[in-house]
């Protein structure tokens, strides 16, 4: 298991200095910093002085020696934008695109854990095709649009909740259901095929023979088989949902990391951009490595094999 | 959700806000008030959009106010100014006046502002609002003079404008980046919480000194708050969640006067918007070398249309490149370009394109209206393709070279003088990309002689110049669509900026 | 956004006789009705040019945002009514589908490509090609999607060939993680020894032996990528940084008409139903194939 987990633990390491060393020449290869920070009607002159100040005219390996070694010191820069420490800009976002990633996780599981064991209980009933309409017709909207459906419905018909913001819990209600709604089929998905499996395997036939009351069968065993693999789903969705809530954190002027990091593109404010593409993988390869090292520990048959 | 009939929808929106209780911020006597661009510093200096001139006008003074209702000049910080010669404005200042902060205003505080934001390392974004002073002086406490590099009537102008005071001591120990995170300015608003990125709220300043010509604050509490989408700052006005938005589009402004809690406004602004034509030798579309071509360009497009259907009440269509009630703009012997298709065609055909040609077109804003223009002139066998980019990489482009045709608008940063408008493209700077000699001469003589009726002649030589070489095509001025809260009294000018401290409850 | 590890790979060791495989599909309700719906719309991308009753590009300011014809100011004239820049709104959605499908199918192809070819070699060389390959499976997964999508359409500027190209290099990571376990398990089948055995070339057993057994699970995730490409550009859209107007993509006259939405909800309703069916009708073909090639029923 020790072994398993450190050559885990390097592969982890090695991503990680891939995706940065990407993040910044993929953002980095672009146009011209210093006229975007120049602003409306500047001079040439102007713009030459901002290059030199910000250290825009340095080749583009020593800025990025320069950037790795800083980022491994804490130090993101400053955000050549809002003119801020991009450490503190960035911590002081996280925690919103933290919790609607969180709360749309829990949301999407309380959804699709019951929906998924139940159509496995009952395959090809209606509740079996409920579960697959559901998972289908429901990925055919655009996000946006079907944000701006339940805002209209829900804040602004029935005004039961805020339009945007994020102040409070009930703010992130509507955003959580948006969210939630687009990943919670692919969890449902994986729990009916993982609940099918299970339930056809010997064991389980064993335990039922042995007299077991089918609940008890269901829960105790072939319940938590099936849920190996919803735990690894869910710690990827997780990641994905960190860095795929920009849509919805725009369309409910939700200030987190996603608005954030839109903010940077457009204003072409490279030290955000990169420090948040950056973090996000990383937040991504932590998350990764431990649902493998919880899967390792959970289903054995995982270390010895070796994994990928 | 084609089941959703909008007849049905709209009925019970309508229904629903028409029962909806009596806005909360009526009782409060506040204003929430929602903007789609965020402004990354609300130090004036350092940010060049919008908003930040509007929070700007709320929580600073300037030296000069220029009344928008009579555009006459009064003493705001300054209580009386005169000309020792072409180049040195002296200023009598205002004594009782208190910052934010409890600090006395004084000579020091104008002679530290201006002195910091000229010296090159500021970092100051807005430099060619101040880039005309050479340096302040101190005379005594109350008595500054301002040194210019060269002799600029619109310092008064200016001076009423973008250029604000800071308190010198606070501002030289905290410096731009604290003045963003806890701002202390004058003005009749003063800033009590700045969540960068997410709101700006501001409380009434208690102590605004009485002579000032704003008049006293009768609002206690103003909330900016940034909503990115358009769509949602319509469904917070309807849900009442905010009490005003402003830059609504023409559609959604009248549709929502449908709406019995809201009130819809309109203005002209100064913003003008051009099509902005590279004709320099190494234009990326050679075509628009010829004349001809540039001619059928402005033929080619329906101004008058797109002024009544799309960008809305109060806009005007232009025939020079400045907005009319600038000082010194005037379209007296500039040529007019009729919407004529035909001609337009049988140009590009003398020109040698009776096929037409492609081009990129570049635009940043009002894409509808660039959409348009892109529909007209393929009906005349122009092909231009859309490049819609942010306002900084579409310049950049274009003083590269690399971007010929623009959708440009200019805001004149609300300076009422044509120095602040024309001259910023055709004066060999690096957004002219004309660079015709003749052009420039007579806006060098407008900008630098004082004698007024020397000045408005200048001008109008280069403005009837520019447009016989049509080297740029005028559209119109663009409205600005203001959406608020039925109760609210205000007024839209068309400097773009809401002054809180006029507005009231009804 | 769903992830890899959601695409069950088949068990490809049983095959299905012809017959069988013929009755399961016209006994699955779901791929009839997919494969119809997508028949129709693709017969409707091909013959837009005849169907559509107006130009789509062709403007005219003084008729704009006329309402369908089941309104009262409806008009004959334009059945769909016209958008806010007096277009023909039938025309542009007819237009519309070629746009959408173009965008669907050629990043399908680009990320299947790549990720096909990776996710092969993978699985068949095994070992440091394997290792390689999936090391560049992590990487891509730990960047996220849409930001880098976004930066790069934001550097160089947003249009039909560059946001296809970007989704396409981006998207590939599925296909691969997909094809490198079908590929393993498909590997180590008896045919493909023998193929091996008998001096055939690499490639010509890759090509010959390996490909076609995979072609059902390929399928699958072709759909479902090409859904999820269309959904992104709608996206992409939204945010500003997608196809540019006045090219009537269904995904950005979605965008455009979300500022109508209150008042005129046709305008957002009508592509947004387009899409939606467009989207329906692949996903329901990939869970079609998903079913009937796979022996234990749906998966």
């Amino acid at each position: 298991m020790l072994i398993y987990a450190l050559k885990r633990l390097g592969l982890a390491v090695l991503v990680a200095v891939v995706v940065s060393a990407l993040a910044f020449l993929l953002l980095r290869a672009s146009g011209d910093v210093a006229i975007a920070l120049a602003g409306e009607g500047a001079r040439n002159e102007d713009i030459e002085n901002i290059r030199r100040i910000y250290g825009l005219d340095r080749p583009l390996v020593v800025q990025y020696l320069d950037w790795a070694a800083k980022m491994a010191r804490g130090d993101f820069g400053t955000s050549l934008f809002f003119k801020t420490d991009v450490h503190a800009l960035v911590l002081e976002k996280l925690p919103t695109t933290a919790l609607l990633a969180l709360f749309s996780l829990i949301f999407a599981l309380a959804v699709s854990l019951p929906l998924g064991i139940l159509a496995a209980l009952y395959p090809n009933s209606w509740i079996d095709r409920l579960c697959l309409a559901l998972a289908v017709i429901g990925q055919a909207l655009p996000s946006f649009f079907f944000a701006l459906i339940l805002m209209i419905v829900f804040a602004v018909m029935l005004r039961w909740l805020p339009v945007s913001g994020s102040d409070s819990w009930a703010h992130f209600v509507l955003p959580t259901v948006v969210l939630g709604y687009y990943i919670a089929p692919a969890i449902m998905r994986l729990v009916r095929a993982g609940m099918i499996e299970v339930l056809a395997s010997d064991y389980v036939r064993t335990a039922r023979a042995k007299g077991l009351s089918s609940r008890s069968v269901v829960l105790k065993h072939a319940l938590r088989n099936a849920l190996v693999p919803v735990v690894a789903l869910s710690a990827v969705q997780l990641g994905f949902l960190l860095g795929g809530s920009v849509v919805i954190e725009t369309v409910f002027a939700l200030d987190g990391l996603g608005y954030l990091a839109y903010q940077s593109i457009t204003h072409k404010d490279l030290p955000v951009t990169q420090a948040i593409v950056t973090l996000l993988s990383l937040i991504y390869v932590g998350l990764t490595l431990a649902a493998d090292l919880a899967n390792a520990w959970l289903d054995p048959r995982i270390r010895v094999g070796g994994g990928s | 959700m084609s089941r959703f009939s909008t007849g049905v929808l709209t009925a019970a929106v309508a229904a629903m806000v028409a029962v909806a209780p009596a806005l909360a911020d009526k009782k409060t006597n506040s204003i929430r008030f929602a903007y789609d661009q965020v402004v990354e510093n609300v130090d004036p200096y350092m940010n060049n959009v919008r908003i930040g001139v509007i929070i700007g006008q709320q929580v600073w003074d300037t030296l000069i106010y220029r009344d928008p209702k009579t555009s006459e000049y009064k003493g705001q910080l300054a209580t009386a100014w005169k000309w020792l010669d072409d180049k040195t404005l002296e200023l009598d200042l205002r004594k009782g006046v208190k910052f934010h902060n409890g600090a006395e205003f004084t000579a020091d505080d104008v002679v530290y502002t201006l002195n910091f934001v000229v010296s090159p390392d500021s970092k100051v974004v807005t430099r060619q609002n101040v880039a005309w002073i050479d340096r302040a002086e101190k005379i005594d406490a109350y008595k500054v003079r301002i040194i210019c590099k060269e002799p600029f009537p619109a310092a008064i102008e200016y001076l009423a404008g973008p250029v604000v005071i800071h308190p010198h001591e606070y501002y030289a120990k905290v410096g731009p980046q604290g003045m963003n995170e806890k701002p202390v300015g004058s003005g009749p608003y003063r800033i009590s919480e700045h969540s960068v990125g997410k709101f700006v709220r501001m409380e009434r300043n208690p102590d605004y000194f009485k002579d000032s010509p704003k008049p006293q604050p009768k609002i206690e509490k103003v909330e900016i708050r940034f909503i990115p989408d358009r769509q949602t700052q319509v469904a917070e006005m309807m849900a009442g969640g905010a009490d005003m938005i402003m830059n609504v589009a023409l559609d959604q402004a009248t549709q929502m006067k449908a709406v019995p809690t809201l009130q819809v406004v309109s203005g002209e602004t100064m913003r003008i918007a051009f099509l902005h034509l590279d004709t320099r030798e190494a234009t990326t579309a050679p075509p628009l070398r010829d004349l001809k071509v540039r001619q059928a360009i402005m033929h080619a497009i329906d101004r008058e249309s797109m002024v009544k259907q799309i960008v809305g009440q109060g806009a005007r269509v232009l025939n020079t490149l400045c907005f009319p009630p600038q000082f010194g703009c005037s379209d007296e012997g500039a040529p007019r370009y009729s919407y004529d298709p035909a001609k337009a065609k049988a140009l590009l055909a003398e020109a040698g394109f009776k096929d037409g040609f492609d081009i990129d077109l570049y635009a940043y804003r009002e894409r509808n209206q660039t959409e348009a223009m892109i529909g007209y002139l393929r009906a005349v066998g122009i092909r231009a393709n859309l490049r819609f980019m942010q306002y900084a990489a579409m310049r950049e482009a274009n003083r590269a070279g690399k971007a010929a045709m623009l959708h440009q608008t200019w805001g004149s940063f609300s300076v009422n003088d044509v120095s602040a408008s024309t001259p910023v493209y055709y004066k060999f700077g690096p957004d002219d990309v004309s660079r015709d000699p003749e052009v420039r001469d007579f806006l060098q003589r407008g900008d630098s002689q004082v004698d007024p009726a020397v000045r408005k002649e200048a001008y109008r030589k280069a403005l009837a110049l520019i447009a016989e070489r049509a080297y740029s095509l005028p559209l119109y001025s663009l409205t600005t669509y203001y959406v608020a809260n039925k109760d609210l009294a205000f007024i839209a000018y068309p400097d773009e900026i809401p002054r809180f401290w006029e507005m009231s409850y009804k | 956004m769903t992830d890899v590890a959601a695409i069950p790979v088949l068990d490809l060791t049983t095959a299905s006789s012809g017959a069988l495989l013929r009755r399961r599909i016209m006994a699955h309700r779901g791929l009839l009705i997919g494969t119809g719906l997508l028949t129709l719309i693709i017969l409707v991308a091909l013959l837009a040019p005849l169907l559509a009753p107006h130009d789509p590009y062709a403007q005219d300011l003084s008729r704009r945002m006329i309402p369908p014809i089941w309104y009262e100011k409806g008009n004959w004239a334009h059945l769909l009514g016209t958008d806010n820049l007096g277009r023909d709104y039938l025309s542009r959605v007819l237009y519309g589908a070629q746009i959408s499908l173009l965008i669907g199918v050629s990043v399908m192809v680009i990320s299947g490509l790549i990720g096909t070819a990776l996710g092969l070699a993978a699985g068949f060389f095994g070992g440091r090609v394997d290792m390689i390959v999936t090391f560049f499976i992590t990487v891509r997964l730990a960047l996220p999607l849409i930001l880098v999508a976004l930066a790069v359409v934001a550097t160089v500027g947003g249009s039909l060939w560059v946001v296809i190209l970007v989704l396409g290099l981006l998207k590939w990571d599925r296909f691969a993680v997909v094809m490198r376990a079908a590929t393993q398990q498909v590997r180590v089948l008896d045919y493909v020894a023998a193929a091996e055995a008998a001096g055939a070339s690499t490639l010509r057993v890759i090509v010959g032996e390996v490909l076609p057994n995979l072609l059902p699970q390929l399928v699958v995730v072709a759909t479902v990528e090409a859904a999820s490409a269309i959904l992104l550009e709608a996206a992409l859209s939204f945010l500003g940084l997608g196809v540019q107007p006045p090219l009537p993509s269904w995904g950005l006259m979605i965008a455009e008409a979300k500022t109508y939405m209150f008042f005129s909800f046709w305008l957002i309703a009508i592509p947004g139903t387009a899409l939606a069916v467009l989207v329906f009708a692949v996903n329901m073909v990939g869970d079609g194939i998903r079913d009937v090639s796979a022996p234990g029923g749906r998966g």
